[in-house]
Formats: structure tokens, sequence, C-alpha cells
């Protein structure tokens, strides 16, 4: 059991902030992330044996680098490759890493674990070649490959540029970008987006790209359908309103053999979950979100939550609440002069505030639009791991479901390996228009592992007589 | 003033969700009140084990009317909790194992339960799945488990149907003792009843004191684990002679590792932390019964509270001193016997002579200095119970 | 090197060759066994256990499970399994 002043978990932008800033302070800290390297998701290190020609590296990569060395040339106890599977409390964190079962434990804890991708069903959404933006982006910057011969990029947000972009650029053809969003939507952002020039110029570029390439674009549409058995083939898609709500409008297909699909992003935080953190529902964070300081500073003492697994707002502004939470860490540690952390803060905090205005803009683009769940067909499949319908959720909500986990027992929704990640904003968002609001409906209890960890991996080799069994209870 | 319901219940697990079914059917006005979702505590988090091998030598005859009342809900119940009536096996692997398992099955044996030790090469043939080592077995053809989670979705529709009452997300927040009954406060205001029973599983003990009486109650917290679907690794319920160990493979794939190792957490807040070296021990010990359960993957892991009375007998019958208040609870290996206990109290309630002989709470009150209620964690004074490891 | 590796801007690890079901199959070294298995034309890579229907990896970042396959007889997320030579991989999900 390695003792330290701070676990931070989760090596992206916010979480590797939080843990230079307290280790500058002097604290000894951990730092933990299921990958080899640091960086996250937005900042994923190309796996050892692929390398990236320099001029093809963009900001991102520069940016996933000087993280890295900074991390490397800090005094951080860097723990890659470790799939957290136990938090217990006040905090021991159990890991299970290359060489075997490793715990740590610490007086603080920071939660830096990002988000996951919302995904609104539809029918045909579940066949193989079907997947979220994210995992595009994924594909093209750390593995170098395109999604499919043929791909459809779906959803909203500025990652549709992106993915379409990068997959000309890798050779690839778009069949089309599907947008959620209106020409009208992107004006409005444009003020705040402006905010961020770098950001809004790599925007302009991508634009440029897709428009020599000849990808249609097709604003206020969504993908209504995707069809093919084993694959994906075809992508229906069809107009809709302004919140996402089919219009009855002229449908159309487009060949593919992939489709790329996201509509937001939601908050991860099954730590501060798992360790009964309060929570809020914060539509303007992403959904359910830790209630939290202007540091991160949870309901549970001890406990710190930054980045998009707090609240979705992006990299920057994931970097600067990770900085601050970090600051904190080594204030309430003792380690840090109140007038030092406090004029530290005020910088990154200002920063912060600044950030803020562009992630808002980008925030309101790729908002939940519950009129798309109310639309969703009753045979469609919500929860991918279980094979649960639509038509089993309103079932069960009749027979009597109140709350998210009470939904769950009654229909094994949320119960599968992904533990309720793909469809609980769904299941939620269905159990909310009968129960009146997402508050009421609930969030999914927290639970161990983080993950699903193969038993393999966490018990190891063993001998019979080595187990603890405790004596038996009374006859 | 509303008239009075006939009877008021509190705590909709299965010992309270069973009385007030029997009672509504019998023609009495019923009342619930659940301060969350019905069968959401222990009866809906538990292992959902429905054996022999785990249940108090006391209990074994009550354990075997509640295990065909369990194996025909649907006739009774009218909706099913995903029962699987299946064989049962008890497993030694050391010498004192043996002698334990010996001992122990011998004792459920004289008490009823079909129970007979075999050789590891019949209990290999009884369970294909177990893995080497086994130097003896006990086996039952009395065994089986249902959905725990599921409990829940079946009692809702039973309850309706039967015309209870049923309250959820209704905290009571006492009781008051008046003319002709009781006053159940809520945050909408007093209900009255005629008769009242309190079901509150690990919560009797604060129950209790609203009637002024001081009932000690255990904590236990059991933690369970289960893993993701997997093509199947076993066929039956595997446990082992100390009755550590709960292991079953249901229809749909997922395997539930149980066996009433401690975690951590107390009433007020529920089963709060698991232990790893508790969850990691009960997980060795199923893949020691059942060697291919190494390549599933751990889905989740919890912890469920059970309440235990000084005695670990149950507590089922009048409250004394309070005409027309009855205790239904505390009944170990609680979900296999719940329905059946509930439903003598069920008849005593009725003013029938139960099939079977209650537990009276009596013998738990003797002493009116009563020592303050052991915590989960300072609660493990005998040898006989499960240590904290 | 296949139609979805992009060609330019990238340099590949050495080749590695691991089974699926019987069949040779090659990727690089720094690839992840979901994209390698991607590239080579394995989008389905098991069936979901209630319905029985065909699922490819979604998210390709740890969560979403749908990648899982048995690797050495284990169930593992693909996604996060760097590709060796003389991997066995079986495309079987969880049921």
């Amino acid at each position: 059991m390695m003792q330290a002043d701070l676990i931070v978990i989760g090596a992206g932008p916010a979480g590797a902030a939080a843990a230079l800033a307290a280790s500058e302070a002097g604290l000894l800290v951990v730092l933990l992330d299921e990958d080899a390297s640091p960086g996250g998701q937005v900042y994923r290190a190309p796996p050892a044996g692929l390398s990236v020609a320099p001029d093809t590296r963009g900001a991102d990569e520069r940016a996933g680098d000087a993280l890295r060395e900074a991390v490397a040339a800090s005094a951080v106890v860097w723990k890659g490759g470790a799939r957290v599977w136990s938090i217990s409390g006040a905090f021991r964190v159990d890991a299970v890493t290359a060489a075997g079962s490793e715990s740590f434990t610490a007086p603080r804890l920071v939660a830096a674990t990002g988000a996951h991708e919302r995904l609104v069903p539809f029918p045909g959404w579940t066949t193989p070649g079907v997947i979220g933006l994210a995992a595009a982006t994924i594909l093209l910057k750390s593995q170098g490959m395109v999604p499919g011969r043929r791909t459809v990029v779906a959803g909203c947000g500025p990652l549709l540029a992106a993915v379409a972009a990068k997959i000309v650029a890798g050779g690839g053809a778009v069949a089309a970008i599907i947008d959620l969003s209106g020409p009208g939507d992107w004006l409005k952002a444009l003020p705040a987006m402006a905010s961020r020039p770098d950001l809004l110029r790599q925007g302009l570029g991508w634009a440029l790209k897709l428009g020599a390439a000849c990808v249609p674009v097709l604003f206020r549409h969504t993908v209504t359908a995707v069809s093919g058995g084993e694959a994906c083939e075809a992508v229906t898609v069809a107009p809709v309103d302004a919140e996402g709500r089919p219009t009855g409008g002229r449908s159309r297909v487009f060949a593919a053999d992939a489709l790329a699909i996201g509509h937001g992003l939601v908050p991860g935080s099954e730590i501060p979950k798992l360790l009964r953190a309060e929570h809020r529902f914060e539509p303007e964070a992403g959904g359910w979100a830790p209630v939290r300081d202007a540091f991160g500073r949870c309901s549970v003492a001890g406990l710190y939550t930054v980045g998009d697994g707090a609240a979705v707002a992006g990299a920057e502004p994931a970097r600067l609440s990770g900085r601050l939470a970090g600051l904190a860490a080594a204030q309430d540690a003792g380690r840090l002069p109140a007038h030092v952390s406090a004029r530290e803060a005020g910088e990154a905090r200002a920063a912060l505030d600044k950030a803020l205005v562009f992630a808002g803009a980008i925030n309101r683009l790729m908002r939940a639009r519950p009129a798309m769940v109310e639309e969703i067909a009753k045979d469609t499949v919500i929860c991918r791991c279980e094979d649960v319908r639509r038509g089993e959720i309103e079932a069960a909500i009749s027979a009597g479901a109140r709350e998210i986990n009470q939904l769950k027992h009654f229909t094994r929704c949320g119960m599968g390996p992904c533990q309720g990640r793909m469809c609980g904003e769904t299941a939620a968002t269905l159990l909310a228009r009968h129960v009146g609001s997402r508050e009421a409906a609930g969030y999914w209890t927290g639970r161990p592992p983080l993950r699903p960890v193969p038993l393999a991996d966490l018990l190891g080799e063993f001998d019979y007589g080595d187990i603890p069994v405790p004596n038996p209870a009374p006859l | 003033m509303s008239t009075p319901f006939d009877l008021a219940i509190v705590g909709g697990g299965i010992h309270g969700a069973t009385v007030a079914l029997f009672c509504a059917r019998a023609g009495m006005r019923t009342v619930l009140f659940e301060r969350g979702s019905l069968c959401r505590e222990a009866s809906g988090v538990n292992a959902g084990t429905l054996t022999m091998q785990m249940t108090r030598v006391a209990l074994i005859p009550y354990a075997l009317q509640a295990h065909a009342m369990w194996a025909s809900a649907r006739e009774w119940l009218g909706h099913d909790a995903g029962v699987v009536v299946c064989d049962g096996l008890s497993l030694a692997f050391t010498q004192r194992e043996v002698e334990l398992l010996s001992f122990r099955a011998g004792k459920r044996r004289e008490a009823g339960a079909p129970i007979d030790l075999v050789t590891a090469t019949a209990a290999r043939a009884v369970e294909p799945g177990l893995g080497e080592g086994v130097l003896l077995a006990a086996h039952c053809k009395v065994d089986g488990y249902a959905n725990a989670y599921l409990t829940g979705q079946a009692y809702h529709a039973a309850l309706i149907e039967a015309g209870v009452d049923l309250r959820e997300e209704t905290p009571v927040s006492g009781v008051e003792r008046e003319e002709g009954g009781f006053a159940v406060q809520t945050a909408a205001g007093p209900v009255r009843a005629k008769r009242l029973v309190l079901a509150g599983g690990v919560w009797l003990e604060e129950m209790m004191a609203w009637l002024g009486i001081t009932l000690p109650i255990k904590v236990l917290v059991n933690q369970l684990a289960v893993t993701e679907r997997v093509a199947p690794v076993m066929r039956t319920v595997v446990g082992i002679a100390s009755g550590l160990l709960s292991l079953k493979q249901y229809p749909h794939g997922t395997v539930v590792i149980g066996g009433g190792w401690q975690g951590r957490g107390d009433r007020q807040r529920g089963g709060v932390e698991l232990v790893p070296e508790s969850l990691i021990g009960n997980m060795r010990l199923a893949c020691h019964a059942i060697p291919a359960l190494r390549h599933a993957r751990l889905a989740r892991a919890w912890a469920g509270l059970e309440a235990e009375t000084a005695d670990a007998l149950p507590a089922a019958g009048p409250i004394p001193g309070i005409p027309d208040a009855y205790i239904c609870g505390s009944v170990h290996s609680g979900y296999t016997s719940g329905p059946y206990i509930a439903r003598l109290l069920a008849q005593r309630i009725l003013g029938q002579e139960p099939a079977d002989p209650l537990f009276p709470i009596d013998r738990l009150l003797a002493s009116p200095a009563a020592s303050p209620t052991p915590s989960a964690a300072a609660g493990r004074a005998t040898d006989e119970q499960p240590q904290h490891v | 090197m296949t139609a979805l590796r992009i060609a330019d801007g990238f340099r590949r690890g050495a080749a590695v060759t691991f089974d699926v079901d019987g069949v040779a199959v090659v990727g690089h070294r720094g690839e992840t066994l979901a994209a390698a298995l991607l590239a080579a034309g394995f989008a389905r890579l098991r069936h979901s256990p209630r319905d029985f229907s065909p699922r490819g990896a979604y998210c390709f970042m740890g969560a979403c499970q749908e990648c899982v396959v048995q690797v050495g007889g284990v169930l593992r997320q693909s996604c996060q399994v760097p590709v060796e030579d003389g991997l066995v991989v079986g495309l079987k999900g969880s049921l």
C-alpha cells in the first residue's frame, strides 16, 4: 500500500494539471490512468510503435507532448495502464496494473475521469460500423485509421467538422455531414467562439477542407435509421426542428459502411457517485454533476472533481479547473500559503472564466434535446448491453418504476457491463417524462468496479489456504 | 375523520409486503408504507439464494415451506421473481471443513433438510464445473435461487391487485397509540389504523423505539459481486462448509458471488463501502470452487444490510404489552424464509392459528437494562459469527 | 496496409500476426486489437446476449463494452488490448 498526499485519477488535461499543481507545492502525488501515457482522450498519445510524422502534428499533438513532458519532469508518481476497480473511504484506491494488484491511499483524491458521449438511439444504431464521434477521433488520431471506406458523420458540435476533415485528410470518403444544428445556431455561437481565435481558425480550416472535398452538409437533420445486417450499409437521414424532432420532411439515404455519431457529452462522475458525493442535475454541464465549489471541492471531505468529469467544458477549462483543484488540495493540506494559492488561483480562475465563454457556446450546440428521446420508437433498443427496448422501459414505468435504479431492477436496463454509461441518459429522460423531472428520476448508484475487470487479473494466483475465510455463521 | 385502516404496515420488504398481501386478500383494508421503493433494500439486493445449507437449523422447517412458496410464486403471488429450483452443494476442501460440513449438514438433516454427504466424484456428477480438491460435499436437492432484484416488481403488482393501499416514497416518522389503534405519522399527516405491523428490517430498532421498546438489532453488511454474462460454467447452487460462499449462475449468464463477507456501513448510511480484501477473498473462494469463473469479468459489487437479533433468530409475532401491534423481521436467511414466516404472522393477525410457531420477541426483551446496540463493527462477539478480515 | 489505415503521416510498427477464430490476421504494433480487427474487415466482434444481434466496437475508449472478445479465453475489451504476435482471439463476447 503506497501512502501519498494526493491521488489523482485520470491523466487528461484536468488530472495532469491538478497533479502538477499539487506536486509543485510539495505534495506527494500519485497520478493514475488506464492509458499507458498521460494525455486523456483529447491529448491521447500515439501508442508505442505508431509514430506521427511531424508535419501532420497539430496543436492537440503539441499540447499532449507538453503535458507528457511536464508530468515526466515532475515529481508526480505516474501509474499508467492502471485500471482502478475499487475506491473506498478516505481514500483507498485499488488498481490492476501490469505489476498485479496495487493499492494507494491518500487523504485527498481528485477525480478527473472525463466525459462519455451522449447517444440518442435510433433503429440500427447497434449495427457494427456505427461508432461514436469521439471514437472516430481516437481511430483517426491515435490509430491512424479512418472509420470506414465511406463514412457519414452525424450529430452536433465542432467534432462533426473535426472528424470529417480528418477523414478527408486521411484519404477516406465522407458521404455527408448530418448536423442537428442549423446555420443560425452556428451564427449565434460565433461571437462567443471568437473568444478563442485559434480554435475558430481551426474550425474554419476544417470547413474549407470539407468544402474543397465537396462534402455535403445537411443542417437540421438527424439520422433516423441505419440498415445492414452484420455491418453498416446505408444511413437514412431526415430533417428535424430545433429540438431534434423530425419535421416529416423528405428523408435521404446515403450508402456508407461507417457512421460516426455523437450528441454531445455527459460528465463521467462515477467516482464522486461511488463516494456518495452530492450531485445536482445541471443541463449546462451535460447532466448530473457533482456539487462542487470554485476549486472542485465536493461535498465529501477531501474529494475534488475537475474537468469534463465534473462539468463538460472542453480541454482548456479542464486544465484550468484541474490546476485550481491542485492548488486547493495543496492549500487544504496546509502545504501552500494562502496568499500564494489565492494569487495563483486568481490567475487560473480569470483564465477559466474566459475559456468558459467558448465552452458555453459549444455546449449550447451540443445540448441534450429531450424531444429526440421522445421520438424513439417502441422497439428500438435503448440498453445495448441487455437489449432492452423502449417498450419494455415504458412497461416497467407503467408497472410502478418511479426511480432510475428501480427501473434497472425491473428491466435490467443499465445492469450490463457498460454499467449504464450508454443507456443512462436515455432511460432517465424517458423516466423523467413520467415522474416530472430528471431530479425525480435520479441517477444510477455508483458501485465498484469502475469498469468490468477480468477476475483472472484481479485475483492473481493463490492457494486455498491463503484465503482468509471468516468464521461460520451460527448454526 | 376518515375510517381507519384495518392494518397499517411500516416497511415494504418481503416481510411487510407478504403480510400485507395475505391480510388484504382476507378482506382487511391494508395500507403499506415504504420510505423508498418496494423491496429495494435487503429484499432486493441480496444474493437471492434459496438454500437450506446456509439456513439456521431452527429455521429449516420454515425454509422448506418457504422454498415451496418461492417455487410456486406464480400461483400464490401471481408473479415470479425468476425462481429456479436446482441442486445445491456445500463443499469441504480441508479436513477441518470436512468435520464442519459433516456436523452442520447432520444437524440440518435432523431438522428435516434432505441433505446427503457425497464424495467428490458424486458431487462432480451433480456439478461438472467443480474444481479440484473437494474432499466431501453435502448435496441437497431442495435448493435454488430467485432474481432478488425482480422481487419488488412481482410484489408491486401483487399488492396492487390485492387492493393494498401501497404508499412508496413515504417515510414514517413515528407511530402513536391512540383509542382504537394507531396513528402512523407521515409528512402528509397521520394515517389511522386498528392494527400495526413493524417490518423495517435493520431499522426495526428505531421503529420499536416509537413504541417505547428497546430491541437491539445488529446490522450485517453483506458484500456481493456479480460477473457479466458468461457461457454456462455451473448449474447448481454452490457453497462451502462454513457457509461463507453462495454461488450460482443465472439462466441469463451472470454469476452472483455472495456468502456474507462483511463490508462497511450502518443503518443510517446503508452499505457504503466494500472491503477490497474481503471482495477478493470471496471471489477467490468462488473461483476455487468453479475455476471457469476466472475467465469472466467482475461487473459490479455492492453491499446490502441484513438485520440480526441477539440470538440470530427471527422477531416475528405480537409486540408484548401493545395489543394489535406486531413485528416481523430479522429472519436469518430472511429472503429464503421470509414469505413463510410473514404468512404465519398474517394468519395470526387474521385470528387464525399459525401453521407453525411464530418467534415472539419476549425472549429478546428480558433485560430492562439492555446494552447499547452493537454496531456492525463491534457486533462480532462470538466465535460462531462471521468475523471481519 | 488496408483501405482503413491512413497511408500518409503515420509510420506503423512492425507487423504482428494473431489468430482470430482460426484465421491468421496481420496487424501492426501500436494498434489496439479493436482497431486492427476493424482494419482487417472484422466489423462484427460479437453478438448481443438477448437478441443475438451483431455488435462491433462503438466507443473505442473502454466505456461501451461492445468490443469485448475472448483473448486467450478471457473476456477483454479489444479496444484496450494492444495487438501482439500470437494472440488467440475468439469473436465471442459474454455469451
